[in-house]
């Protein structure tokens, strides 16, 4: 079989200096080469993390709208979902749970089996710091703050093949997220459009630039510099074989014109290329809702309307490539089920997260949660974590993505999972 | 030993100055009641001339030119050398250098003018906090007020935002992110200005080291401080008196939680106590009001402190050595600021310091050791026992243990070597500076020294081995090229862009050390476009004059370009195979619309494969072309192309 770096050296990408080395022009070459690459990674299958930064009020989101402890903590953001309420009420799902009214765009995937929710689900450790909450999910060891790498690096580890693309583990975020830290190579980039040499209004500058780098880093003693180098210049051409910049939506979506939103249109984009994407990361943020949060208008509501738009834009535009594709999101910890003094909610324990896909076990809340009363809130206050959020991520990535080796993944953990994917 | 009385900035407390290391074990045992705030060594009269002495740089049995070593020393322990910078080294002689440069008093007055801009650099933790509130906060003050209505956001988002404004103009209120954007700003011409660079690497060393990140919320507000205060003062001192300074820094008691660590038989205020303890001050001390459940062990810092900042991870601890290490420091947390709310605040303002005293409790300006949060109980910590009633002082007596044990003396010397000699730094010299840094009591100058004294440092496997981090590499790029920065945030946007988004990295273990962390496809790339956009005037506020650079004179042709601008930024380095890679290159002035053409006719619609540009774009770029290949006379732009490739070059990436 045809490995990657085996590719590589015989497709004649090593340098793209058409018209300078005689012989069979190298762009030749290369058209055939896109054409081999594209088929190398056809099919590949993706998993796509969205962090809610600020903790996701699970009980806003997915209410559980028959409960009477709830309504009464929370006399001024409860919904109901009557029929009568119009517009406000909210989305029954199964007579128990209800939906925000703000993520209608999510009732057709879940009535189709698509969407999945996992409800009560959090972390084991106890912190109510954002901080420290987001550190244990994403290094995926909620006791541990002494693990260098990402649960998500490590599974770009565990996908089996150890010639990968640089579009094998992408973040669209600027920084490189806490989940990406570590050995595997990972990409984070805040807009595909940046990622080329850039002289503005002077390309062909930039082209000479292109050129003269790429000459300099094959050519450099220092291992580290070179690898990187060369691939580097492997994603630009990779990326440039197609028109970034005017990408055009299938089946007339149109995305969120928010962070989001633009995030998701660029993993859309990078599947549709076959670059080789496996695991896309984005981040959806302001779900820190201690003041003013609202009800079926408001902070909450245009948040949940922007993740649900802007998951459902992306899962019309992959269109065909559905099967291929999982989106999971994930946020560090719920709220209180008591509303507080500012019209919000504080830091909480146990929140919701939503899992789209064809192979999942969608048209259901999983996951176990009680009565609200007081005797079943944890520290008498919060939603109690009743799934372990390592039982949910193991099952999630080692069903779609063919993981083996989950002790890897969440060293530590032992605990069972709960179907959220069909087997 | 001597004691040095010096006021403190803002209170008028007595700051002790301890030096010798065995006295200031006595003394602490003894000072519970004298502010001891170990700030300033004075660094003169702790490394006096004959330790100058000492110095003795083997590079010439490493078999480098003594213009060699000086380009080496400087890529080490500079920000990147300057113009010149490498012959005057070279002449000054390297120990000299190094000498004056462990003194860290280098006059900086040019530096000093330029921060006299930013108002917000001098202020005090308590003063940050009046003047730059949280965004919540201030959110909460303006409603309470009645300047600003709540429900006005969703109908009237202006008229929300102008009452929000007025409202913190009235009151002298600014927005937070002007406290990180000066402070930022200060970093990053500090970094390129000062004379002193042997401290302010140090300073970004120990950062490093000790992190603390403003994206932890209640943390934020207080890193700028704790640069200036704790780390800076102590860059170059003792590893003990950094490590206690760090300790009781609001920064990082927000950061690993230690603020709120209440020991589980911590002594309750009971109506035993004398009767000006009110109700509401027992209150407020065993816990922050509002909140239940808090009360508790918090073992985030016992462990950080054992795991990151002293014995590493295989330091031979154990989880119970955590636990018992996190009760001795139960009670270490910050003097109220105002926002626990005012009753609370005052519970405990109103007591003099006399009284404070008299309960057991320690207040160092922001510090307070909290006698009614600590665990009173004997503890056990790596075999050493400390009995019941121990108090603050036991909490300085298991840092000093720590500060001194030879697990830590190797994790910090190991990984002082890894900053400045190499990735994988030989352990032969790892020992000899664990020796030395056992053997002076942690002082940090002396094992520096031991360092740069040792063959390992000048060893042709060290030259050039470092990967610059995405900081070193924009603030030597503006050193180098003598670049005048008129605005310091533009530089740490395009840090951001490669990989270091400074004081926000968010775990505690700080940004690896390591060429593998900073290298990967997307922040090379940036790095490329970094020195492009520098050489060719696209960063805003950051001025370059490459002509300048050669006295003035333009290269004749592009290829002397090449030689001359190789030889400027990338001095005591062989430039040969740089030169030879691009020399074709700019030789022929057609290439570009030779590549062009050659691939017009035989795909007209297929982009083009550097730059995306279709054939429309292509006929313009033509003329462009011409404009920048036929640069040979006059043409800044063919300059400002070669130096960016010049910095945008693996050999530019190393140091």
């Amino acid at each position: 079989m045809l490995t990657r770096r085996g590719f590589l050296k015989a497709g004649g990408l090593s340098l793209f200096g058409i018209g300078l080395m005689g012989g069979i022009p190298a762009f030749i070459a290369e058209a055939a080469a896109s054409e081999k690459q594209s088929q190398l990674y056809k099919g590949k299958k993706v998993l796509v993390c969205i962090f809610q930064r600020g903790a996701m009020d699970g009980l806003m989101a997915v209410t559980p709208f028959t409960d009477e402890y709830l309504k009464k903590a929370r006399p001024d953001l409860f919904m109901s979902a009557a029929k009568s309420g119009g517009n406000g009420s909210l989305i029954d799902l199964d007579g128990r749970f209800g939906l925000h009214p703000g993520m209608k765009s999510f009732e057709r995937a879940f009535l189709d089996k698509q969407l999945a929710i996992v409800h009560g689900i959090g972390s084991p450790n106890t912190t109510r710091s954002h901080f420290d909450a987001q550190d244990y999910m994403e290094s995926g060891t909620p006791f541990s703050k002494s693990t260098s790498s990402g649960w998500l690096n490590r599974a770009a580890g565990l996908l089996g093949h150890d010639a990968a693309t640089p579009f094998t583990a992408v973040s669209l975020t600027s920084a490189m997220p806490r989940s990406f830290y570590g050995d595997n190579p990972a990409l984070a980039i805040s807009s595909l459009q940046d990622f080329a040499i850039q002289m503005r209004g002077n390309p062909a500058g930039a082209n000479l630039a292109a050129k003269s780098f790429e000459d300099l880093y094959d050519q450099t003693a220092s291992g580290l510099l070179q690898q990187t180098g060369r691939e580097s210049f492997e994603a630009v051409k990779m990326l440039q074989k197609t028109n970034v910049k005017n990408y055009k939506p299938a089946n007339g979506v149109v995305y969120p014109t928010s962070a989001l939103g633009n995030s998701l249109k660029q993993i859309a984009q990078l599947i549709k290329m076959n670059v080789g994407l496996e695991i896309a990361f984005a981040e959806s943020n302001g779900w820190d809702t201690h003041f003013n949060q609202g009800t079926a208008n408001g902070v909450f509501a245009r948040n949940v309307t922007d993740l649900s738009d802007s998951i459902m834009a992306f899962w019309h535009d992959i269109g065909a490539l559905q099967d291929d594709v999982v989106v999971m999101s994930m946020t560090e910890f719920g709220r209180t089920v008591h509303q507080n003094g500012t019209g919000g909610t504080d830091h909480g324990r146990a929140s919701c997260n939503f899992i789209l896909g064809n192979d999942v076990a969608g048209g259901k809340v999983h996951g176990k949660v009680d009565a609200l009363a007081v005797e079943n809130l944890e520290d008498g206050r919060d939603l109690a974590v009743t799934t372990d959020f390592r039982s949910v991520f193991s099952e999630v990535a080692d069903k779609h993505l063919l993981l083996k080796n989950d002790k890897v993944l969440f060293p530590d953990w032992k605990g069972s999972r709960i179907g959220v994917m069909n087997t | 030993m001597r004691i040095i009385f010096k006021p403190n900035d803002n209170q008028a407390v007595l700051n002790v100055i301890l030096l010798a290391d065995t006295a200031m074990k006595t003394m602490m045992r003894y000072a519970n009641g004298i502010i001891a705030a170990l700030l300033i060594m004075p660094l003169a009269a702790f490394f006096t001339a004959k330790d100058a002495n000492s110095l003795r740089f083997p590079y010439v049995a490493a078999h480098l030119t003594k213009n060699e070593a000086a380009a080496h020393l400087l890529s080490r322990f500079t920000y990147g050398a300057t113009p010149g910078e490498i012959e005057k080294v070279a002449n000054e002689g390297l120990e000299n250098w190094f000498a004056k440069q462990l003194e860290a008093r280098l006059p900086d007055d040019s530096l000093s003018a330029l921060l006299n801009n930013y108002d917000a650099l001098k202020l005090s933790n308590a003063e940050v906090l009046k003047q730059y509130p949280k965004n919540g906060q201030v959110l909460r003050m303006a409603v309470k007020d009645g300047s600003l209505n709540k429900d006005s956001v969703k109908t009237d988002r202006k008229g929300y935002r102008d009452s929000l404004a007025a409202y913190m103009e009235k009151n002298g209120l600014k927005p937070e992110r002007e406290l990180f954007r000066q402070f930022i700003n200060q970093k990053v011409l500090r970094a390129t200005c000062t004379n002193n660079q042997l401290q302010e690497v140090m300073t970004s060393f120990w950062f490093n080291h000790f992190n603390v990140s403003i994206t932890k919320g209640n943390c934020a507000q207080f890193v700028p401080a704790y640069e200036r205060d704790v780390i800076r003062p102590n860059a170059l001192g003792n590893f003990g008196d950094l490590l206690l300074a760090t300790a009781k820094a609001p920064a990082m008691l927000y950061y690993l939680d230690n603020f709120s660590s209440v020991g589980e038989k911590a002594p309750r205020m009971t109506n035993q106590r004398p009767k000006r303890m009110s109700a509401d001050t027992t209150a407020m001390m065993v816990r922050p009001p509002k909140k239940k459940n808090n009360r508790g062990l918090n073992e985030n810092y016992a462990r950080e402190v054992m795991e990151l900042h002293t014995l590493g991870v295989d330091g031979g601890y154990t989880q119970k050595d955590v636990t018992e290490a996190a009760r001795i420091l139960t009670g270490w947390t910050i003097y109220p600021f105002g926002q626990y709310g005012g009753q609370a605040k005052n519970a405990l303002t109103n007591l003099s310091e006399d009284q404070l005293q008299k309960r057991g409790f320690v207040h160092e300006g922001d510090f307070l050791f909290a006698a009614n949060k600590h665990d009173d109980a004997a503890k056990v910590v790596l075999g050493k026992k400390f009995k019941a009633g121990g108090g603050y002082e036991e909490g300085v007596e298991l840092l000093e243990m720590l500060a001194h044990h030879p697990s830590t003396a190797k994790f910090i010397s190991r990984k002082l070597a890894v900053r400045f000699v190499s990735d994988n730094p030989p352990q032969t010299l790892v020992d000899k500076m664990a020796k030395t840094f056992l053997s002076t009591n942690g002082n940090i100058k002396q094992v520096l020294t031991t360092m740069v004294n040792a063959p390992e440092f000048w060893a042709k496997d060290a030259v050039r081995e470092k990967t610059k981090s995405p900081f070193e590499l924009a603030i030597s790029a503006v050193r180098g090229l003598d670049a005048t920065v008129t605005q310091p945030y533009q530089l740490y946007n395009w840090i951001n862009k490669m990989g270091e988004k400074a004081y926000y990295y968010q775990a505690p273990t700080g940004f690896p050390d390591k060429g593998q962390f900073w290298i990967n496809t997307g922040s090379l790339l940036s790095r490329m476009n970094f020195g492009l956009a520098l050489t060719s005037g696209r960063i805003p506020g950051v001025k370059v004059n490459l002509k300048a650079l050669n006295n003035n004179h333009e290269p004749e042709s592009a290829k002397a370009a090449l030689a001359t601008y190789c030889k400027l930024i990338l001095p005591e380095r062989d430039p040969a195979a740089t030169i030879k890679r691009l020399t074709p290159l700019l030789n022929d002035p057609q290439l570009v619309t030779k590549v062009n053409n050659a691939s017009a006719k035989v795909a007209p619609k297929t982009t083009d494969a550097i730059t995306g540009a279709d054939s429309t774009i292509r006929r313009e770029t033509k003329k462009q072309n011409q404009a920048v290949m036929q640069a040979s006379n006059g043409n800044s732009a063919m300059l400002a192309q070669v130096a960016g490739i010049i910095i945008g070059s693996p050999e530019y990436q190393r140091r």
